[in-house]
């Protein structure tokens, strides 16, 4: 019968136990607080960076293209929406209004840096992108927005320098437009750098005639979105698209999943290893006061209270751990956002920092998550407790219960089981697109690791304990082998650990190399040159296919971009100047290449592409092109690693055969055996003036290599975090074990052992422990490396890569942790040998 | 003339104002005597012209008597962006405007009175167009155009809008009427003063109207205006009062005057044409409009006489509005206060008919 | 009060049981000595008598209430244990981690007693036990009769039915035995609980009420 009283009294009781506790084991205490907190940190860290990214992205659309029900645009970034198609649109009654819009790059007085250029019916706009309404300015020399002038958002008018009134030329390829500013766009979000003029100015000037960009629908307050859509959809010419705000926000959560779920899990790898700590301290904790809680059973403690009591002590770790973890988590996200940018070096949002701002909801989230890694990590501690015959402990101590762990061929079969298992998961395609199944094969192969360790440490340890050997290496070796528990645990540490920061290096390397190679083959000129987002301008086309030109060859490539679904982020197109029967010269396939069988448009497409639309090579594959669609063949799989979101790549031939116009923004120029700088300096007046960007193909290497390793960086510091972990985690339970075994170690100290001889033995233990544990360790992340790279990475990233195991740097890392280990468990050591023997001999019983 | 403060308020969006033009202003044509109308030509626009109007107010007796309601289509040609060759370059810009008048319900559902009104504005080719062969003008899916059906012709009216929307066919029971001389209509004392002017009052309005999404048969009778000119307001004007009826047995009744800033009566024109057809003119001298009654709107503090005495020759009337509250606000193209509204019209003559009364809250700005 | 019927215990390995036919009662007030020879089975009918241990069949019937503890699961046993028994262990059993007055009150709050009334319990019981002012100091620092004055305390403090004290001086001196023998048996008397002591020692089962030996054959 439980009164409130009760609860209260027993309650004060599990308050003392709690505060003794924290009071004699401080260290490991804090440390496993500690460790938690940065599961759960670095979980709410990316978690709020991710959300801020997403918002700020969401916010870049929309302070562009206003808040929409719905946009009707090309399929093709090179195509526009017939002006027919609008005003047809425009009659329908579901329809409020729609908004069309021109929207367009152009460089300002022949700054290098374009900005977008935005055309707009102001008559329209005000319904569905308020935010770009301009205000006319009384100093404009226009009458109003009709008579041609330019609007500038306030951030772009100070960075220019300009005011209403002052003039300026809009330069967009070969056109250009001299006009005056007119005013400014109020509502506008400051970081927002952009013009508004007429759409009808605006098409004047650079096009596209009787077309647009796109079209913003608002629709009728009482019209269904989604039937709407769906019968338009269907009498919607082909090259054109339908796309409603939730493709936008789904889109958008494409762009960054795979990144945000691989580094969730990373985060949730720290959660777990913090976990793992909370079990060490909470299960050498039990064992430590087995007396004592076999006392407080005796004088009437119920068992469910003993079980509570450890479940408690372990929230006391995991609530302040997961406290101080998410003020830590919000120091980080905005530490990171600032040196990082929103996607932590990942490159695909703008560079600007987005505002952190953290809601309740997540962060209880979070909370609980802590809460429930340090709650599991108690469990089994718990049950232990619970299970304890209550004599027995009382007169001699925490029970191991060796029994239960005896070698036996059934002992086998559950980690052989595992890794079966583990086997046959890793072969499971995606779920919802997502490498599910390769991180429950991740989870797994550690599972099996774990399992097989008293396994490998009995049979061996035990084998060698009966070889002739020196006492103290003996008595070590007998330990390791008859305590399997203790080992268990301390090892166990080390094979999370080891693995996975093994895996991830096996993995990143394996990446790296294939980058490296990868590089050498998309590179194959010494110089490039390129425009930002408008076609290069054709005087300076002119002046390179004259024959004073320092240039041996010159390919020059078009890019564009296609929607295949309005879900998605685009697939750019790359038109480019290459070899229909040998293209191989050019794209690194991953497969046979292979001509068309009839006479057909050819396109190869890039490994990323062909994962997410499924599409192989001898396939026919229609796209949106050019306003139409087109059944194109795919002649062969490239690989590629820098869209992740897929490329196709079509002869600059079978473009223009198709009715394309051949506008190039990027050139890969060869110069004149010898002449390279004097190429440099040819180049260098057009770049001046047309704000054009070149590179040599060592600083585009470079810079690649570089914002690859940037975007590993936080991988980096995991691996360290949980290297630490695994190495405390050992420290501790060796420190357990040591005490555990007090009355014995006293023993021998009384039988003539020395104190080195002791210390040696209890090291001795602690490297055979860490070695089983990194040997396993190392098998678990050479599997789990193959995993990540086999599996999780083109599942995540649809890109693939060969395994490239960095041999020396795996042994380092075990030799260094292997050092560590042996100097975690002299902290051990020290312990045993400061054990009083008279007392403990005298006391312990 | 007319209504609507479209004509006489400059072009001027929430974003935008509009100064004097700084180039040389286009030629407009000028409105004169003599031009002979054809139909259905002239039901069709005249881009040319600085402005235009279709313009349609009514009564229903079905689903609800004493229901009013209207709907304008109004061309403007700004004089902006005429060097542009693009198609969608803003020379032509239309509005639309559309109100209903809802009188109270029955006594047991004793809702009140109220007035609904929505608009739209649009650049031509961009959303919106009008025809120049015959009436066919839109803005989005609202539209007003003619048909030629086998039982003969009909206007079509189109609107929606979330409180309220409308299709209505309008049949003519009586021939057009051509407004002043043959439909040169003077405005002012200045014959540049002056609009094409075409009415057909009598229409008979069938269709569909949806109050709060509740779809009722509708049905009632409506006067058609068309209007179009390059200048019609006299510098001294400060706004005016326009009434058109349809009267009991088949007439047709039409009066304006323009006030000055003192309410005086600057110019003022009307013309009768009886169930038999014949047709009489008067000249200012021979109309006059005197307040009975005014109502004071709490939103724009303006005070409108709702109750008029209005003497044409030997006719004198008194004009009730079904609704005091007929104040409308009309935000594009910029922002105006007006009563325009359903009254019922007593004395030597009855009937019901649009009174529309302007200037009132704040002088028209020109 | 306690009360043994029938009392039988096997090992699973040995063919002879334990004890069996035990029958026993320990009156309020009685102090009773438990002797026998090592390996007799003194410490298991202790655990079986505190619910500890499963007897074989039957009955053990404790408190004022006359519960049969064989009959109870282990919850309910817990529960019992805290309301009417109190034990004196020959290794003291004093928690290091808390002070000598919260060790004292321990069986308070398993009892449900909130906190704030103990204090004046604890402090007079430790003055009963001759260790005024010693409440906040740690376990660490006392010696093993102070230790063992502590346990007896805690042992008292809940006024439990029945005291099952397991070689309560075995770990002491014999001047502090002594003292402790009487301490002990003065605050027995004292409460007016009934008593069993398991012990070795002539000098102890002779201060007791009455001495029973367990022998293969059963007690007497």
């Amino acid at each position: 019968m439980i009164t409130a009283g009760n609860r209260s009294a027993l309650g004060t009781l599990a308050w003392w136990l709690i505060r003794a506790q924290f009071r004699s084991r401080r260290a490991a205490t804090l440390l496993s607080m500690l460790a938690i907190g940065l599961g759960v940190a670095l979980g709410y860290a990316i978690h709020l960076i991710n959300d801020a990214a997403l918002a700020d992205f969401a916010r870049a659309m929309k302070s562009v293209q206003g808040d929409p029900d719905a946009v009707i645009a090309a399929r093709d970034s090179a195509g526009s929406v017939p002006l027919a198609d609008i005003n047809q649109l425009a009659r329908d009654p579901a329809v409020l209004v729609v908004a069309p819009v021109i929207e367009t790059r152009v460089r300002i007085d022949d700054s290098p840096i374009p900005v977008s250029l935005i055309g707009l019916d102001v008559f329209s706009a005000a319904a569905v992108m308020p935010q770009l309404m301009p205000r006319h300015d009384d100093r404009a020399v226009l009458d109003n927005i009709f008579a041609g002038g330019v609007y500038a958002s306030p951030t772009l008018l100070e960075r220019l320098g300009l005011r209403p009134g002052d003039a300026l030329t809009l330069v967009r390829g070969e056109q250009r437009w001299r006009t005056t500013i007119s005013g400014d766009l109020p509502a506008t979000h400051p970081d927002e750098q952009l013009l508004v003029a007429d759409i009808a100015w605006v098409q004047q000037r650079f096009g596209p005639a009787e077309a647009v960009s796109e079209g913003r629908v608002r629709l009728a307050p009482d019209a269904d979105l989604s039937t709407w859509r769906t019968t338009l959809a269907q009498r919607l010419p082909a090259g054109l698209l339908i796309r409603a705000a939730d493709d936008d926000s789904a889109r958008l959560s494409n762009l960054s999943r795979a990144y945000r779920v691989n580094l969730n899990v990373l985060a949730l790898v720290a959660l777990l290893t913090g976990a793992f700590l909370v079990f060490a301290t909470q299960l050498t904790a039990v064992a430590q006061r087995s007396t004592q809680f076999a006392l407080l059973g005796v004088l009437g403690l119920s068992p469910r209270m003993r079980l509570l009591q450890v479940l408690l002590e372990g929230l006391a770790i995991g609530l302040p751990g997961s406290l101080l973890g998410l003020s830590l988590g919000y120091i980080l996200a905005v530490a990171f956002t600032q040196l990082l940018g929103g996607d932590l070096g990942g490159g695909y949002f703008s560079d600007s920092a987005p505002l952190i701002v953290p809601a309740l909801v997540p962060a209880l989230a979070f909370l609980a998550l802590g809460c429930l890694a340090s709650l599991t990590g108690a469990f089994y501690p718990a049950y232990l407790n619970r299970t304890q015959a209550l004599a027995q402990a009382l007169t001699s101590g925490f029970s191991q219960r060796p029994a239960a762990i005896v070698a036996s061929p059934s002992r086998l079969a559950l980690p052989a089981l595992l890794a079966l298992a583990a086997f046959a998961l890793a072969q499971l395609p995606p779920l919802f697109e997502l490498p599910l199944a390769g991180y429950a094969t991740i989870a797994l192969v550690l599972a099996a690791g774990i399992a097989s360790a008293p396994l490998l440490t009995q049979t061996m340890f035990g084998w060698l304990s009966e070889r002739p050997l020196p006492a103290p290496q003996r008595i070590a070796l007998q330990n390791v082998a008859q305590a399997p528990l203790m080992a268990q645990v301390a090892a166990s540490g080390l094979i999370v650990s080891f693995a996975l920061t093994a895996s991830m290096v096996i993995m990143v390397s394996s990446f790296r190399v294939a980058v490296d190679h990868w590089l050498d083959h998309v590179l194959p000129a010494p110089l490039y040159l390129r425009s930002k987002a408008t076609p290069l301008p054709q005087p300076l086309l002119d002046a390179l296919a004259t024959p004073d030109a320092p240039f041996a060859r010159i390919e020059r490539m078009a890019t564009a971009s296609l929607t295949l679904d309005p879900r998605r982020p685009k697939v750019a197109l790359l038109v480019r100047e290459l070899e229909r029967d040998n293209p191989a010269a050019r794209l690194p396939f991953t497969g046979p290449v292979l001509t068309p069988p009839v006479a057909m448009p050819l396109v190869w497409i890039s490994e990323p592409m062909h994962e997410i639309y499924r599409v192989g090579a001898g396939e026919t594959l229609r796209l949106p092109l050019l306003g139409r669609e087109v059944d194109v063949f795919v002649g062969g799989v490239w690989r590629d690693y820098a869209r992740q979101f897929g490329a196709v790549v079509i002869s600059r031939d079978d473009y223009l055969s198709l009715g394309g116009d051949f506008q190039p923004t990027d050139l890969a120029l060869w110069p004149l055996p010898g002449q390279q700088s004097v190429a440099v300096a040819w180049l260098a007046p057009p770049i001046e003036r047309y704000g054009l960007e070149l590179a040599d193909s060592a600083a585009i290497r470079e810079l690649s290599l570089s914002i690859f390793d940037k975007s590993f960086a936080v991988t980096y510091a995991l691996e360290a975090a949980a290297m630490l972990i695994g190495l405390f985690g050992l420290a501790v339970t060796l420190a357990a074990s040591v005490w555990l075994r007090a009355r014995e170690l006293a023993t021998l100290a009384a039988l003539g052992f020395d104190r080195r001889m002791l210390s040696t033995a209890v090291m001795l233990e602690g490297a055979l422990i860490a070695g089983v544990g990194l040997l396993i360790g190392l098998g678990c992340g050479v599997a789990i490396g193959s995993v990540l790279t086999h599996v999780v990475n083109p599942q995540a990233f649809h890109w693939r890569m060969p395994l490239a195991i960095p041999w020396p740097m795996v042994v380092a890392g075990a030799a260094i942790t292997l050092a560590a280990a042996v100097l975690a468990s002299r902290y051990a050591a020290r312990q045993a040998t400061r054990l009083a023997v008279a007392q403990v001999l005298a006391s312990a019983q | 003339m007319r209504r609507r403060t479209f004509l006489s308020a400059p072009l001027l969006l929430p974003a935008l104002t509009l100064a004097a033009p700084a180039r040389a202003p286009i030629a407009y044509p000028a409105v004169g005597a003599g031009v002979r109308l054809a139909f259905p030509r002239d039901h069709g626009a005249h881009p040319d012209f600085r402005s235009e109007w279709w313009y349609v107010t009514g009564a229903l007796d079905s689903p609800q008597a004493d229901t009013g309601f209207q709907l304008t289509f109004f061309r403007s040609r700004p004089g902006t962006a005429e060097a542009l060759q693009s198609p969608i370059a803003a020379r032509q810009i239309l509005f639309a405007h559309a109100a209903l008048t809802v009188p109270g319900e029955r006594l047991l559902h004793a809702e009140r009175a109220r007035l609904l009104h929505a608009e739209r504005a649009a650049r031509a080719n961009l959303g919106a167009g009008f025809s120049i062969v015959d009436c066919d003008v839109h803005i989005g899916a609202w539209r007003m155009s003619r048909e030629d059906r086998r039982s003969g012709e009909l206007f079509r009216l189109q609107m929606q809008s979330p409180q309220f929307s409308y299709d209505f066919t309008l049949t003519p029971s009586q021939p057009l009427l051509l407004q002043g001389d043959g439909g040169y209509s003077r405005k002012g004392n200045g014959p540049e003063l002056a609009s094409y002017y075409v009415s057909w009052p009598q229409l008979q309005v069938d269709g569909t109207l949806i109050v709060d999404g509740k779809r009722q048969v509708a049905s009632g009778r409506a006067w058609f205006d068309h209007e179009w000119s390059t200048a019609i307001l006299d510098g001294l004007a400060v706004g005016w009062d326009w009434l058109g009826v349809n009267l009991d047995g088949g007439g047709a009744l039409m009066a304006f005057r323009m006030r000055d800033a003192r309410r005086a009566t600057l110019f003022a024109h009307a013309t009768w044409r009886d169930a038999e057809g014949r047709v009489r003119q008067f000249d200012a001298a021979d109309v006059s409009f005197t307040p009975l009654r005014n109502w004071s709107s709490a939103r724009s503090g303006a005070s409108y006489p709702v109750q008029m005495e209005i003497r044409i020759g030997e006719l004198t009337l008194r004009t009730r509005p079904v609704l005091d509250d007929q104040e409308l606000s009309a935000s594009r193209p910029t922002a105006v206060v007006y009563w325009e509204g359903l009254v019922h019209v007593e004395g030597s003559l009855s009937g019901r008919g649009y009174l529309e009364m302007t200037g009132y809250a704040g002088r028209l700005r020109l | 009060m306690l009360l043994l019927a029938n009392l039988e215990k096997r090992h699973a390995t040995a063919a002879r049981p334990l004890f069996s036919g035990l029958a026993l009662t320990v009156a309020a007030g009685e102090i009773v000595a438990l002797v026998g020879e090592s390996g007799v089975g003194k410490s298991t009918l202790l655990n079986c008598i505190a619910g500890l241990e499963n007897a074989d069949s039957g009955s053990i019937r404790i408190g004022p209430q006359a519960v049969d503890i064989a009959k109870l699961d282990e919850s309910a046993r817990a529960a019992l244990r805290a309301r009417n028994i109190g034990f004196v262990f020959q290794a003291f059993h004093v928690l290091p981690t808390l002070t000598v007055a919260q060790n004292i009150a321990v069986p308070l709050l398993l009892c449900g007693v909130p906190a704030k009334e103990h204090g004046r319990r604890t402090r007079a019981l430790l003055e009963r036990v001759g260790l005024s002012g010693f409440g906040p100091r740690w376990p660490a620092s006392l010696s093993g009769g102070e230790l063992q004055r502590v346990a007896i305390a805690r042992a008292l403090i809940h006024q439990p039915a029945l005291i099952l004290a397991d070689e309560p001086t075995g770990n002491l001196d014999p001047r502090t035995a002594h003292e402790i023998l009487a301490l002990l048996l003065e605050r027995v008397r004292e409460q007016d609980v009934s008593a069993l002591v398991v012990t070795h020692s002539q000098q102890v089962a002779s201060c007791c009420d009455r001495i029973l030996t367990l022998t293969p054959d059963g007690l007497s």
